[in-house]
């Protein structure tokens, strides 16, 4: 198991951390604006060239036939090419967890790809960074094969929370990696306090 | 049909007030934000507003303009439009009205044939719900419900989807071009093999039952 190196009071040695978590946290808060990007620009863009298509299908005489279907399959190619659009923005930054928070995006993606996950929160928001490292930890754990995850997430003075259980090493690696860089720690619950040897809980300061 | 509409993207808003008219509609309502359309609408009745999701007052501008809309003018049908089917919104514009409400991708009602059908459901009070994310949870049933879902016949799956989009036994008749008296039967058939009791005459409580059935795992209440 990896250990968090202590807190430091020297300034000398704490301010190089801090400048590289800063630049973590920017990295997390680029890919969310990279996400808004596509919706606000291309998917917009292309949805209203389907909605011109469909103005073009009404004008064309009824007797054009094949022009009216033709028109009809241009949309579904948009369609195709709006569905790619929405597989990237989600593995950029998923627009569900920028709106909604954790619980809602790994509810929606567990009931998507039927995954062993339960997730219980209560509601909290803790920022792109925090919420998107937890996030695409599990993702990544959920996508190789591990067995079922229930994940609890709140907030503490100012950090995210997120007690994992069912958690492997594989699960530990991934998150211990995501949260490092933010400042963040990945410990076992000591079994006297309720947890289990597949009990981890990850602590994430928000920015 | 009146229709009121709050769209913050001006491309698609004009393309889609360019489409509502020529499918003959009335546009009486235009706004970018859901603090815009609803000044408007004191002042000029709708039948349906058309809101989209994500737009101001931030985050989610359309749902919270949805439900002043609801208790100012509990008439009035609700049309939400997205870029993402995501039932986790299906959910909550449920939370919001079982009745006269839609919820469908914007790239889906680019023509006058399906813009007339989708605003003339909900104001005949039906829920419609986006067939891209009906067919992915009949598709994708949860946890044990998959072996019950296995046994349905392939028709019997296509008025379950057709079922999950909200459709009235006229309508899952006409999509599938078979009797009235045929769909009740596959109906009958499909909530026997699920398990499910509801009274299939009643529209809505039917979609809701069929879509709490789909989207309920091993262990919930």
């Amino acid at each position: 198991m990896r250990l968090e190196p202590a807190p430091s009071d020297d300034p000398l040695l704490s301010v190089a951390p801090q400048a590289r978590r800063r630049r973590e946290r920017e990295q997390w808060q680029r890919r969310r604006r990279l996400e808004r990007q596509l919706h606000d620009g291309a998917a917009l863009r292309a949805s209203a060239l389907a909605l011109q298509l469909g103005l073009f299908q009404h004008r064309v005489p009824e007797a054009e036939r094949e022009l009216r279907t033709a028109i009809g399959a241009l949309q579904d190619e948009l369609h195709a090419v709006l569905q790619e659009l929405r597989d990237v923005a989600a593995q950029i930054y998923p627009p569900l967890l920028d709106e909604a928070g954790l619980g809602p995006a790994l509810r929606e993606l567990a009931e998507r790809r039927d995954l062993p996950v339960r997730v219980r929160d209560d509601g909290g928001r803790f920022g792109a960074a925090a919420e998107g490292a937890v996030y695409f930890a599990l993702v990544e754990a959920l996508g190789s094969d591990t067995g079922p995850l229930e994940v609890t997430v709140r907030g503490e003075d100012g950090t995210l929370v997120a007690t994992v259980r069912g958690a492997g090493p594989a699960v530990r690696e991934l998150l211990t990696d995501r949260a490092r860089p933010l400042g963040g720690t990945v410990r076992t619950v000591d079994p006297a306090a309720g947890g289990g040897p597949d009990t981890i809980v990850a602590r994430i300061p928000c920015e | 049909m009146r229709v009121a509409l709050a769209e913050d993207g001006a491309l698609f808003r004009e393309g889609l007030q360019l489409l509502l008219q020529a499918a003959g509609h009335e546009v009486v309502a235009v706004a970018a934000g859901g603090d815009e359309l609803l000044g408007l609408l004191a002042s000029t009745p709708a039948d349906v507003a058309v809101l989209d999701i994500r737009m101001p007052p931030e985050p989610d501008g359309g749902l919270a303009t949805a439900e002043r809309i609801r208790g100012k003018w509990p008439e009035m049908g609700l049309l939400f439009l997205s870029h993402y089917a995501e039932s986790h919104y299906l959910m909550r514009i449920l939370d919001i009205g079982t009745d006269a409400i839609g919820y469908r991708l914007k790239e889906k009602v680019g023509s006058v044939e399906v813009l007339t059908d989708t605003l003339g459901r909900i104001a005949a009070g039906e829920i419609v719900i986006e067939p891209v994310l009906a067919k992915r949870l009949v598709e994708r049933p949860r946890g044990e419900k998959k072996d019950e879902v296995a046994a349905l016949s392939q028709r019997e799956l296509d008025v379950l989807r057709l079922m999950a989009e909200g459709r009235s036994n006229a309508g899952i008749a006409g999509q599938l071009y078979v009797t009235p008296k045929a769909v009740e039967k596959h109906i009958a058939s499909i909530f026997t093999k699920l398990n499910l009791h509801t009274d299939a005459a009643e529209s809505h409580r039917r979609v809701l039952a069929v879509l709490t059935y789909l989207r309920s795992q091993r262990g919930d209440d």
